[in-house]
């Protein structure tokens, strides 16, 4: 499994490298962390690359590898990366250009089959799908973002799961609200939730969403079935029912305290792009961290 | 995660929302074709109108690649059978051509020679250690030396000397603070006004000497290019220094320890070896040829025979001269002067020109003045906007036909295409400096406006004043 957590600085992305280091640890999976500077505009390309080759040859950091450099001592604090990689410091000179845009500093880690730190240039969304469509993620990890344009692009093209991290704080006492409705995706969100119930030491509330009574007894089934996957896992859980529009229930029952687990309703993009998706409409007006499974 | 099929669904559902601005450009392309051609244009001259247009919104909204856009004109110029294939390939490449590649190879080679380290010595001692006199002489050494070999060979080679002196003066350069930012300002202003100084400061100038001579108006060497020019850099270089020492003024106003750490630095890396010293008197045979040789045989020429002598002295190698050097600008250039020069010969660019004068002779009476302000305000405005060089492309032959002394439209113009201060894509040094994530879209509006009106009263100054002195 390989998981992709976004970092953009110091200031704003220790929560989630956090949070992305601590699900890769449950679901023992690749991290890549990446940190997507500025565009450069196309007249430019070439003509700052040649001010960044001279910049090092004074021995001085382009622009984003402060950023890698301050995940490394995290990753390293946290007894991710091995003790060797540690005393030698950050590798600066394995930071190599793998393609136009992208360069890429190679670690070994511990917890982690493997790290890797990628630092890529240009529009965000362009660059997150590209990178996640070169090496096949499974989940994204993400801040939230002050757009919900960029959080609407994020949950509509990128072809992974993805964790939204959203005011999360260390200390906090946190349970997983796992939003069960019409989905095809309910038992990968189910599976995902035991993963990070795990990691986090965490209990989960199970809300199974129907529109109408009818919809709600089609749903009961899925409900049962990760009550016994959660009771199998030995995941303390508690387990409700609601009728209503899933946006507005959801909305009601996530707070500051819960990080929020749900699918995405249908896989045809197209529908996606114009009906809207639950999980957005949640995202533009929740607290929660939120884990989309796609 | 998605299937196959969905998978091709939602990369073209990203693909439609990244390139709203190509498939609108699509549909005004089309609606333009089927109106009917205006009283006085040509239909060779309306679809040429299409293309200037098409070209246009593609290189501001950046939906294509720069290159492919290039590509787009020259399809374009033959498919709407504005020329044939042989005569769009004819004005494709010309000696202005031959001179940007030429300049940007030889840009190339002289940033690989490793200068940099001799030139900040050259800078700090100079200027000894007052960081009022350091952003002097940083704005007066970019702006002299960007006007004979390049804005943004100099950005490349200042950027390091700049950071290094901020590093060593216990600066962050991981934040931005006053002294960054009149440091690096003084970096990106003063090549930009540097770039007016003589042909070789920037692709358009170039671009403007090499319609002069295709529409037959003048034949303007380097030597008499400098004569109108450069007065004005050396003019402003004082004005924008203060403009920016008062708009950015730091609390540290001595950079003592700094400037001696640098010397350190710099004594550690030795005296100029025999390649870098070869290179020094390559290039000043270049210049000489510029000045002495050009009339004969054109600038361009005179470039690429230097670039010649680095490859054959083996100063560089032609796979870093390939592997640094921006192609696709050089393309583009290309067919945009082709462009440029169809404009001129379906009437297009008259047509243009006679329309402007129609129009502004309802509200203002001097046609002189209107004419000066309209090119000197809008090449300024979207050279803010788009590559400068691609500004005067597509303006040059309109503000040559607007009826007044074509030498001045033409020097106005091409000069107003390097106040370039107000945004980041404005031009590659100011690209360069905000790619060290120390200066911000504000900070070049804070000073870029007032540096702006300067020149633009300053330019006219010169244009009324000093120029028909010149012709």
């Amino acid at each position: 499994m390989k998981i992709l957590i976004a970092i953009s600085s110091k200031k704003y992305s220790s929560q989630t490298l956090e949070v992305g280091m601590r699900v890769a640890k449950a679901f023992n999976a690749k991290p890549t962390i990446v940190d997507v500077g500025d565009k450069i505009n196309q007249f430019s390309l070439k003509e700052v690359g040649v001010a960044q080759e001279r910049m090092e040859s004074w021995d001085l950091d382009r622009p984003g590898v402060e950023v890698l450099e301050w995940a490394f001592d995290f990753l390293s604090e946290n007894k991710f990366i091995e003790k060797k990689e540690i005393e030698s410091g950050f590798p600066k000179n394995t930071l190599i250009e793998t393609g136009g845009r992208r360069s890429e500093v190679y670690l070994k880690g511990t917890v982690c089959d493997d790290v890797s730190l990628i630092l890529r240039n240009g529009e965000i969304i362009e660059e997150l799908i590209s990178e996640v469509q070169k090496e096949h993620y499974d989940v994204t990890i993400i801040g939230k973002s002050q757009s919900s344009k960029k959080d609407y692009e994020l949950s509509q093209y990128i072809d992974s799961s993805i964790f939204i991290v959203n005011n999360y704080q260390f200390d906090r006492n946190y349970k997983i609200l796992l939003a069960i409705h019409e989905s095809h995706f309910t038992k990968k969100a189910v599976k995902y939730s035991v993963r990070i119930a795990q990691a986090f030491n965490i209990g989960v509330n199970i809300i199974v969403i129907g529109k109408n009574n009818e919809s709600i007894d089609g749903l009961k089934k899925a409900g049962k079935w990760s009550a016994k996957f959660l009771r199998r896992n030995k995941i303390s859980f508690s387990e409700s029912f609601e009728i209503g529009d899933p946006v507005e229930v959801i909305n009601k029952k996530a707070d500051k305290n819960h990080i929020l687990i749900m699918s995405l309703e249908s896989n045809n993009p197209l529908k996606t792009f114009f009906k809207g998706n639950t999980p957005l409409k949640i995202l533009k007006q929740t607290q929660s961290s939120v884990l989309i499974v796609k | 995660m998605f299937g196959p099929s969905n998978q091709i669904l939602n990369n073209l559902l990203f693909w439609v929302s990244r390139k709203k601005w190509l498939i609108a450009t699509f549909f005004i392309s089309i609606s333009i074709f089927y109106l009917p051609t205006p009283e006085g244009l040509s239909p060779e001259g309306h679809r040429t109108l299409i293309i200037v247009i098409t070209a246009l919104i593609l290189i501001i909204s950046e939906s294509i690649p720069i290159p492919a856009v290039a590509l787009l004109i020259i399809i374009m110029e033959v498919v709407l059978g504005i020329d044939t294939p042989n005569g769009v390939a004819s004005t494709f490449m010309s000696d202005a051509v031959f001179f940007i590649m030429g300049s940007l190879m030889l840009a190339v080679a002289i940033v690989h020679q490793g200068l940099d380290k001799h030139l900040a010595l050259m800078i700090v001692t100079l200027t000894g250690n007052k960081t009022w006199r350091i952003s002097l002489g940083f704005v007066g050494v970019s702006a002299i030396m960007s006007s004979f070999i390049g804005e943004h060979t100099v950005a490349a080679m200042m950027l390091p000397v700049a950071l290094s002196l901020l590093k060593n003066s216990g600066v962050s350069i991981n934040r931005s603070t006053e002294i960054s930012t009149l440091l690096l300002f003084s970096i990106a202003y003063g090549c930009a006004l540097g770039s007016i100084g003589t042909p070789s400061g920037g692709g358009r100038n170039a671009i403007m000497i090499g319609y002069f001579a295709e529409f037959g108006l003048a034949d303007i060497s380097y030597l008499d290019w400098m004569k109108y020019a450069y007065p004005m850099l050396l003019i402003e270089i004082p004005l924008a220094s203060a403009i920016l020492w008062y708009t950015f003024t730091p609390e540290k106003t001595i950079m003592d320890s700094a400037v001696r750490k640098l010397k350190v630095d710099v004594a550690k890396s030795g005296s100029l070896n025999s390649n870098q010293k070869l290179s020094i008197i390559v290039f000043i045979f270049v210049f000489i040829g510029w000045i002495f040789l050009s009339p004969r045989i054109g600038l361009g020429i005179v470039a690429l025979s230097g670039v010649f002598l680095y490859l054959s002295l083996r100063l560089i190698e032609w796979n870093d001269i390939a592997t640094r050097m921006n192609w696709g600008i050089v393309i583009l250039f290309g067919s945009v002067i082709s462009l440029g020069i169809q404009m001129k010969d379906t009437g297009a660019a008259s047509w243009l020109a006679q329309s402007f004068l129609d129009f502004s002779q309802l509200f203002v009476a001097d046609q002189i003045l209107t004419s000066w302000f309209f090119s000197v305000v809008l090449c300024s405005v979207m050279t803010n906007l788009l590559s400068n060089a691609a500004t005067v492309a597509v303006l040059g032959p309109i503000v040559l036909d607007l009826g007044v002394n074509p030498i001045i439209m033409g020097m106005a113009t091409s000069v107003a295409s390097a106040f370039a201060y107000l945004t980041i894509v404005a031009s590659p040094t100011c690209m360069i400096i905000h790619s060290t994530g120390l200066v911000s879209s504000k900070d070049y509006f804070k000073a870029g406006w007032k540096l702006f009106i300067v020149s633009i009263v300053l330019l006219f100054l010169i244009s009324f004043l000093y120029w028909p002195m010149l012709s």
